[in-house]
């Protein structure tokens, strides 16, 4: 922690702490021990102390020893030459100062000077609290903003409250900057200030922020449960602010010792500080979320920039566009005769492109139409398009660009009247008349993507920016990029193997049906379903860190030819509930892996062939080891080990992992048509990379035989090498 | 030769839930340690409990055999709960806000208040409340009733994995019990327990209702995912071993089979006890599967189940906690 900041928040608490034990002594002096204090209409005494002291204060005595335990709390005012007052002497310093504080504005009334008076309301009863504290702890206001100090002039203060009240952000202000307060401010400009606007002014004195504090104790200990009691229990306090209460603090105008002394206590809560003038800032996370302090922030990006280092999480309950929208128009197709306007499909160069950027060089909510929008072309027409989205996430990894990209489809298949097909360069969009009588433009596409992606992925993406080209110059300019976005990306994906990553990820979506079946996805195995490769199962624990999808840890290698490794059989026990401890990862004889229902394809052992078959899910015919599909589901399904029958993916097939402790690819001798028209040319490139390039001809499929003598018979013919491997059982 | 035992025993128990509180009568459910009615295997210290539903507003949509046995009280909950307990014997009463939902009546939460504490005040036993279905209404109802009603100890019904904080948050605050609603999925049933505990909230306060289907309408769906919880729990899983309460009766009662009149349908027999018998049937089969509450409509079907109940659990309490 800055050593400036440190300093004077540490000469702050002496400050405020010896002011508090003046008062008391006067108030004790005068009205005796027993005189009774406390603030109107809570159960919870002086809550602040309660929480961080665990002491209930109900008369002047109590407080007596509260703040005599607080005053052990505060370090030394440090010195030229000390060189260590650092973050956790500045905690106790502020946590110290709030208990001052609150002892201050606890004796007020015993000294004649009104908690509420004019437009300040003073502290909250506790109606209030349950009213509006399960606001914030469920997630209905995203947050409250304690503002301490003064704005610049009038205009200034109500922008800001405006500002924060759009976001539905409520509003705590308390403290004055050389006597100026920012509900002056808003009350010489006319703005209500009360419960029901989210303005809420506290005190004109820098105490009375505490009682925004006390709500947020309120709120732990009445919604999270919490009792009060010593150090752990206060911990548990602060913690649960820290993760449910999404609070920070603005600090508006100069600082002085008492304001970086109670700055230096909100950060205990895990609120961080928002400054528009020059402090130094605190950036390295260790007790909030994120930065502590923030300095030299513009009035009017000052909402923005502490959701940012808050993370507070915004949704928007209805998407802003002038058609229905849902996944039940996901399906809809726009006719030639209803159609506005179309890009893409054979007519136009159109595509999707999407990308992280750091979290400063993006404009959240930025939707830009560069070019002709839907009203300046002629009915029909169609143009190029580049949807080009920039997306910004603290969580955000370059691995997650193409499956937000992958969901721009869903995404803009959702709107009634859009119509949209492919992905990446092959897109083809549809916009209907109706929708564009309705009021829908081009815009509004980026409008859709904005929602949906902080929506659905509010654990990795904070900001986002849409730019829609619709001119072919910009589009081509923008091409090559993408392009070379989408090579890298596949690259990528091929350079990832099993030997690569420490963690593979389990996927239980299925144990519902089957409830002992767990899968294990790995970079080269992807999972049975075909709806979840390793990259998916990773985005969705960054997403849903209690869904379906978790990390596995590998841990010490066990079989590098079956591929079993000690940390996935541990998880592999327990998951199955204990029916199965140990896993292999690349045969299908010795431990094969489960297989839930879902499987895209069976693949079984072939007696007399030396080799496998490989059956998809469509085809109804009958296949050479005497079961169809379904016949074959029953025996694989369930969740239980039947060597020599799994369930797969189709893509696993061409993976390089391919069944090796088997045989490999060199063992499959029968498939279906769909399956090899699938997998194609990569199937005929993994031939090749296996040696064998004239494999791919040499797979029977059900135009060839579909019971096991003639393709015994096929198999010797074309000199098939599974004959020649023996046979696998 | 004899037929040899080797009872099971299993890692896992199911938690003990006390309904009610304060001054109002307790009752507890769960506490068993071995699959449901498996005696030779474990103990059961705690019988399922019995409760039938009575509703804010007359309901619209029950068949008239259904709403039979409650002429003159339908849409006076305090009366009908009066009825249900001491003239028809149920354990407990569930009152339904059907009124609450804004397409049935929109009524308002302060009037859902002063239904609840009718009911409180009419009958000393715990009290369910059921909540007008997912959604904001759900939450502004339940939550005015949590508060106002705070240290009853009442069982709200329920929470959903969308929309789960809210309830949590007052189920905490006022010390109610919680019940978690998952869509016949074993894993989601899981994952909202997780948010629970995550949530503050205490798992001895929870319980399952894994949605019932009702019997012909998806009853062995339900069946199949209680047992599979049921191992889950028993096999040690903290997070799936909560009591579980299933709604018979609404959804054997929804089932074209248990309404259609005779007239209409000749071969199928008197209605009445066509109906009774759809509701005993659905209701046995999920007490099999561990149903630790049942929620039933007729007072008759009440009846013949707690005849059955009371030749199992012969030695065992009536839900004293």
């Amino acid at each position: 922690m800055s050593k400036i900041i440190a300093s004077a928040a540490i000469r702050g608490a002496h400050a405020c702490m010896e002011r508090a034990e003046t008062m008391l002594a006067e108030a004790i002096e005068r009205h005796g021990r027993d005189a009774a204090i406390g603030f109107p209409g809570t159960a919870y005494a002086l809550p602040v102390i309660l929480s961080l002291v665990g002491k209930r204060v109900e008369k002047l005595g109590d407080l007596e020893e509260a703040l005599e335990e607080a005053r052990g709390w505060l370090p030394a005012v440090p010195t030229e030459h000390l060189w260590l007052p650092y973050l956790g002497a500045a905690l106790d310093a502020g946590s110290a100062t709030l208990v001052a504080h609150e002892a201050v504005e606890a004796m007020k009334p015993l000294a004649g000077i009104p908690l509420a008076f004019d437009f300040w309301l003073g502290p909250t009863p506790d109606g209030i609290l349950r009213e509006q504290g399960i606001k914030l702890v469920d997630g209905r206001m995203p947050g409250f903003a304690a503002c301490v100090g003064a704005l610049p002039n009038d205009e200034a203060a109500e922008q800001l409250a405006r500002d924060l009240q759009e976001r539905n952000i409520l509003v705590f202000m308390g403290s004055n900057s050389g006597g100026e307060t920012m509900a002056a401010q808003l009350n010489r400009r006319g703005v209500e200030m009360n419960w029901e606007t989210f303005l809420v002014p506290y005190g004109p004195d820098t105490s009375s922020i505490v009682h925004a504090l006390g709500f947020a104790c309120r709120a732990a200990l009445t919604f999270g449960g919490l009792k009060p009691g010593g150090l752990k229990e206060s911990r548990e306090i602060l913690l649960y602010n820290k993760r449910r209460v999404f609070a920070f603090v603005l600090a508006l105008g100069e600082l002085d010792d008492e304001k970086y002394a109670t700055a230096a206590g909100t950060i205990n809560f895990g609120f961080p500080v928002i400054a528009d003038t020059d402090i130094p800032e605190i950036l390295p996370s260790g007790i909030c979320t994120y930065e502590h302090v923030v300095a030299n922030v513009a009035h009017r990006d000052m909402p923005a920039r502490a959701v940012e280092v808050r993370g507070v999480k915004m949704r928007t309950v209805e998407i802003p566009i002038p058609v229905r929208h849902g996944p039940a128009f996901e399906g809809e197709r726009v006719r030639k005769e209803d159609l506005a306007i179309e890009f893409g499909g054979k007519y136009t160069r159109a595509f999707e492109y999407l990308i992280s950027r750091p979290m400063d060089q993006l404009q959240d909510g930025l939707i830009r139409v560069a070019g002709p929008e839907i009203g300046d072309v002629p009915e029909a027409a169609r143009l190029p398009l580049a949807i080009f989205v920039e997306v910004a996430g603290r969580k955000i990894q370059p691995e997650f660009e193409s499956i937000l990209e992958r969901h721009i489809h869903s995404f803009l298949s959702e709107p009634m009247g859009v119509m949209h097909l492919g992905q990446r360069d092959t897109i083809w969009l549809r916009i209907s008349k109706k929708a564009r009588d309705a009021g829908f433009r081009i815009e509004h596409l980026g409008t859709v993507l904005l929602h949906k992606l902080k929506n659905d992925f509010p654990a990795i993406v904070d900001k986002v920016q849409v730019t829609l080209f619709t001119n072919a110059e910009d589009v081509d300019r923008l091409y090559p990029a993408a392009a070379a976005a989408y090579r890298q990306r596949d690259q990528r994906m091929g350079a990832l193997t099993d030997e690569a990553v420490d963690t593979f990820y389990s996927c239980a979506l299925c144990q519902s049906y089957a409830p002992n079946h767990v899968c294990i996805i790995t970079p080269q195995r992807l999972g049975l379903c075909g709806a979840y490769n390793w990259l998916d199962g990773k985005a969705a624990y960054e997403i849903n860190p209690h869904g379906g999808n978790l990390p596995v840890k590998k841990g010490e290698v066990l079989d590098p030819v079956l591929g079993q490794w000690k940390g996935i059989n541990d998880f592999i026990n327990n998951a199955s509930n204990g029916a199965f401890p140990r896993f292999s990862t690349y045969s299908m004889l010795t431990d094969p892996m489960t297989s839930c229902g879902c499987f895209e394809c069976v693949a079984c052992v072939l007696p007399g062939t030396g080799g496998i078959m490989i059956v998809d899910r469509e085809y109804q015919g009958q296949t050479p080891v005497g079961m169809s599909f379904s016949s074959l589901a029953e025996m694989v399904g369930g969740g239980q080990q039947t060597p020599g029958f799994i369930g797969i993916g189709t893509l696993y097939v061409v993976s390089k992992k391919f069944m090796t402790a088997d045989g490999g690819l060199a063992r499959l001798v029968w498939t279906t048509t769909r399956v090899k028209q699938r997998l194609g040319d990569m199937l005929r490139r993994r031939c090749e990379e296996i040696g064998r390039p004239e494999l791919y001809d040499k797979i029977a499929d059900e135009t060839i035989c579909t019971e096991l003598e003639p393709l015994v018979a096929h198999l010797a013919a074309v000199e098939h090498p599974a004959l020649a491997m023996g046979e696998m059982i | 030769m004899a037929l040899e035992l080797k009872p099971k025993k299993w890692p896992g128990t199911i938690r003990t839930v006390t309904l009610g509180g304060g001054r109002r009568r307790t009752l507890a459910v769960g506490g068993g340690n071995a699959l449901p009615l498996h005696a030779f295997e474990g103990s059961f210290p705690h019988r399922p409990l019995l409760a039938l539903e009575i509703t804010d507003t007359a309901p619209g949509r029950w068949p008239a055999a259904a709403t039979e046995p409650w002429q003159g009280v339908l849409g006076q909950p305090a009366a009908a709960a009066r009825r249900a307990v001491e003239g028809y014997g149920a354990d407990l009463v569930m009152l339904h806000l059907a009124g609450t939902h804004p397409d049935r009546g929109n009524r308002s939460p302060d009037d859902a208040v002063a239904d609840v504490r009718a009911v409180l005040d009419a009958v000393p036993v715990p009290l369910i409340v059921r909540g007008p279905g997912a959604g904001r209404k759900q939450n502004d109802v339940l939550a005015r009733v949590a508060e106002a009603c705070g240290g009853e100890g009442l069982v709200l019904h329920s929470a959903c994995q969308e929309d789960y904080r809210t309830l949590a948050a007052v189920a905490v605050a006022y010390g109610h019990v919680l019940v978690a609603e998952s869509p016949i999925d074993m894993n989601i049933a899981k994952q909202l327990n997780i948010l629970l505990a995550d949530a503050s909230v205490d798992l001895n306060r929870v319980l399952i209702d894994p949605l019932t289907g009702g019997l012909g309408y998806g009853l062995e769906y339900t069946y199949s995912v209680m047992q599979r919880i049921r191992l889950a729990a028993l096999g040690g899983d903290p997070m799936l071993n909560a009591p579980v309460v299933c709604l018979a009766g609404e959804e054997a009662w929804k089932a074209k089979e248990a309404g259609v009149p005779r007239h209409k349908e000749p071969l199928w027999g008197d209605e009445r006890q066509r109906g009774i018998n759809w509701e005993v049937a659905t209701a046995l089969p999920l007490v099999e599967a561990g149903a630790e509450i049942v929620v039933l409509r007729h007072p008759e079907a009440l009846a013949r189940l707690r005849r059955q109940l009371d030749g199992w659990f012969a030695e065992t309490n009536r839900g004293v906690a």
